[in-house]
């Protein structure tokens, strides 16, 4: 009860500090008062342009996410299953991880469409928290477990479907948590380099034309866009240590 | 028993091996001309031929990397410390850096690059940014992972609030700081270069974006290749940091 | 017993912990009262739960009693840990990893803002028998090594009081037994007085002047036994007759 009291404080004082600094313009124009960067989000002729920007940029992190996961689920749990792979894969995907997304940019737009960059470049940094977290998941049944199911008479694909996996599901799902901002991120550079729209686009242009309040509306429709599914895998989280922690 | 080094450079780096020959050939097939896409091969002669333009850009962004990184684990560790002591100050803390994380970094580029201008500053202020969040949550799970009875030991003995944090919580809190200097060192990298390619100053993201903006395209992938090449070191590099500290403070 | 000789004093000491969910919360201690004497060993035996370590914590100044009074010559212990005069090893040894043994044993020096008096220091080490392992890391010692450390530790400011509870209760019983000639051989070095809570009836009788019982949950003293055998004591005594009719005594107040 406390702890709700003092964060609701907490983030009541920052809002309230976030106005103060733009109405008295503490940092110059450059810094708008919250109430215009509300005023701007609620004008109802932009609305369209706000709904089609975030929803671009949704539908491109979702499906980076889709296959960042399936790529990430599927080199892991094969890396597990064939051990001699496991050395060259790790390494392959930390140079993946190392490469900048800027230069994954216009790789994708000479591989795939200008539309499908965004996915892309999201789905990289989704395939590499993924993979990390299922690899070391995969690994977390501990040596008496694998003795016991060894005893039992268990074959290797029982063993991983009844235990390793199950086991692996509590880290899995807390990287699949954290990787969601990661591959918002990821579409947003996307965008830079040549998606016809999106909250990455909004940005580019605010930046370039100078408008100010435009440019927050943009980090706002950003954080909404992050917290989206913030809520639903936070207790996806909570369920799989709930049960399989 | 350690196998040849030949044979664990093959193990280990197969994949990557995989990778480059199936870029080589895809250029080759598709016949790209060298502006839409070159082969790694040329991209290799370019920065062969070139060293000094990459090398002046690798000291900016390792420099600025570097500086952010430090910074900003001085800040999250700094606040982390501050939620320790105070109870009040964690409570208000907590919802605020949470909230902070879920902005996209790259969305602030331009906001900052506003209130600071479009220059260094602001791509120092990114990496601070990028590094900050994590430092903040490993040095406060780390403060507080004393081992068991210690901090009862320390009330026994009479030990003020500045005694338990110098004495017990920061060693304490070393393995996790490593942990987050670790996930931090390859981000702060990554992230210098996304702000440098929008601020347009210098480094490796400067020289990218001015070399894809020429169309001197091997220049752009030698400048991503660098960037790719010491960002995956310092993630190396780290892990060994890392480990030493897990040595040393557990 | 004069007033003027107990160096720790429970009057009437009741504790009471809050516990969600109930209204009346959980009753660890009631009405009790123990004195020990300058220079006193007593032990304090009792099963699982009957607030034994309750007791110690209320005189290491962890805890406040809910009722009565805790004394330590004189002065709240609260008082006394702030002046660090008292001295503590739990059963979790606490020994900071990252430190040697001797950085270690030193701790309270640190803590208390004082010079660290090394050759006092190395003085405790060799007495614990731990001679030559002064560079060690925690964690490259044995059990009994660590609870050595963990003595020296409370040894190291000449503490008014020495607090230890069921210290060597995660070693095995070969190390235990040896480990209390030791801390026999060790205690008489100093004659503090000193508080022992145990579940062992072995351990108290051969360790303590006086032996206290405890009943079970909320905790009161139903027997005390004042130990006849000389010191020093020889681990032989342990076999004698009269160690066994006291040991069958106090096990059966144990049972009651």
């Amino acid at each position: 009860m406390k702890r709700t009291l003092l964060g609701s404080l907490g983030i009541a004082l920052f809002l309230a500090l976030w106005q103060a600094i733009g109405q008295f313009k503490l940092a110059g124009i450059s810094w708008p008062p919250l109430s215009a960067v509300l005023d701007m989000l609620s004008d109802a002729s932009r609305l369209p342009l706000f709904r089609r920007a975030l929803s671009a940029t949704l539908a491109s992190t979702a499906v980076g996410y889709a296959w960042g996961m399936i790529a990430g689920l599927a080199l892991a749990t094969l890396a597990h299953l064939l051990p001699w792979l496991r050395r060259g894969s790790d390494r392959l995907a930390a140079v993946l991880n190392s490469v900048p997304s800027i230069a994954l940019g216009p790789i994708f737009l000479v591989l795939l469409s200008r539309d499908s960059t965004p996915a892309a470049v999201s789905s990289i940094h989704v395939f590499f928290i993924v993979f990390v977290s299922t690899s070391s998941g995969l690994q977390r049944a501990s040596a008496a477990h694998r003795d016991l199911f060894e005893v039992l008479g268990a074959d290797r694909l029982e063993r991983f479907f009844r235990l390793e996996f199950p086991a692996a599901l509590p880290p899995l799902v807390s990287g699949l948590r954290l990787a969601w901002p990661a591959a918002l991120i990821g579409a947003i550079i996307g965008e830079w380099f040549g998606a016809s729209r999106g909250i990455g686009i909004l940005i580019i242009n605010a930046m370039q034309n100078f408008q100010i309040v435009l440019l927050w509306c943009a980090v706002m429709l950003a954080v909404v866009a992050s917290l989206f599914f913030y809520g639903l895998l936070t207790i996806a989280e909570r369920a799989a240590y709930a049960r399989f922690g | 028993m350690t196998r040849p080094l030949l044979v664990r450079l093959v193990e280990d780096y197969w994949g990557v091996v995989l990778l480059l020959c199936a870029w080589q050939l895809w250029v080759v097939i598709s016949r790209f001309n060298v502006i839409v896409m070159p082969t790694p091969t040329a991209v290799l002669r370019d920065l062969l031929s070139h060293p000094d333009v990459y090398l002046d850009n690798v000291g900016v962004t390792l420099a600025v990397a570097a500086f952010g990184l430090v910074a900003g684990m001085a800040v999250g560790t700094g606040l982390a410390v501050a939620a320790w002591f105070s109870a009040i100050t964690a409570g208000l803390l907590n919802p605020i850096t949470v909230l902070f994380s879920s902005v996209p970094v790259v969305a602030l580029i331009p906001v900052i690059a506003r209130l600071l201008g479009y220059d260094t500053s602001t791509v120092l202020a990114i990496v601070v940014i990028i590094t900050f969040f994590p430092s903040f949550v490993f040095a406060s799970s780390g403060l507080r992972s004393a081992p068991p009875g210690s901090e009862d030991l320390f009330r026994v003995l009479g030990a003020s609030r500045l005694d338990l944090l110098r004495h017990l919580a920061l060693p304490a809190a070393m393995p996790n700081l490593a942990i987050a200097f670790r996930l931090a060192s390859a981000h702060a990298i990554l992230a210098a270069m996304v702000a440098e390619f929008l601020m347009g100053t210098s480094g490796l993201g400067y020289l990218f974006a001015k070399t894809k903006s020429d169309f001197q395209t091997e220049q752009a992938f030698g400048a991503s290749a660098v960037a790719t090449a010491i960002s995956a070191a310092a993630f190396l590099l780290a892990g060994r940091v890392e480990r030493w500290a897990r040595e040393r403070y557990s | 017993m004069r007033p003027a000789e107990r160096a720790i004093v429970l009057e009437c000491v009741s504790k009471r912990f809050p516990l969600p969910g109930t209204s009346g919360g959980l009753l660890a201690l009631s009405e009790l009262s123990l004195a020990v004497g300058a220079g006193e060993f007593v032990a304090v035996l009792g099963p699982s739960g009957c607030g034994k370590s309750t007791l110690l914590r209320l005189v290491a100044s962890l805890e406040k009693p809910s009722t009565g009074s805790v004394a330590v010559n004189g002065a709240p212990p609260g008082l006394v840990s702030a002046r660090h005069a008292l001295g503590v090893a739990f059963q979790d040894h606490a020994l900071l990893p990252w430190l040697t043994v001797r950085d270690n044993v030193a701790l309270p020096f640190k803590i208390a803002g004082r010079h660290v008096d090394a050759p006092a220091v190395a003085r405790l080490i060799e007495l614990v028998g731990l001679a030559g392992f002064g560079n060690a890391r925690p964690k490259q010692l044995s059990g009994g090594m660590r609870q050595r450390a963990s003595i020296a530790r409370a040894l190291v400011l000449d503490p008014e009081v020495l607090l230890l509870d069921e210290p060597f209760g995660a070693l095995d019983a070969v190390t235990r037994r040896q480990m209390n000639v030791e801390l026999q051989r060790i205690w008489s070095e100093r004659r503090i007085t000193t508080m022992l809570i145990t579940h062992s009836v072995d351990e108290a009788l051969f360790l303590a002047d006086r032996v206290v019982v405890m009943s079970g949950r909320p905790g009161r003293i139903i027997r005390e036994v004042v130990v006849p055998f000389a010191r020093p004591r020889d681990p032989e005594v342990m076999r004698s007759e009269g160690f066994h009719r006291l040991v069958d005594e106090l096990t059966s107040a144990l049972d009651s």
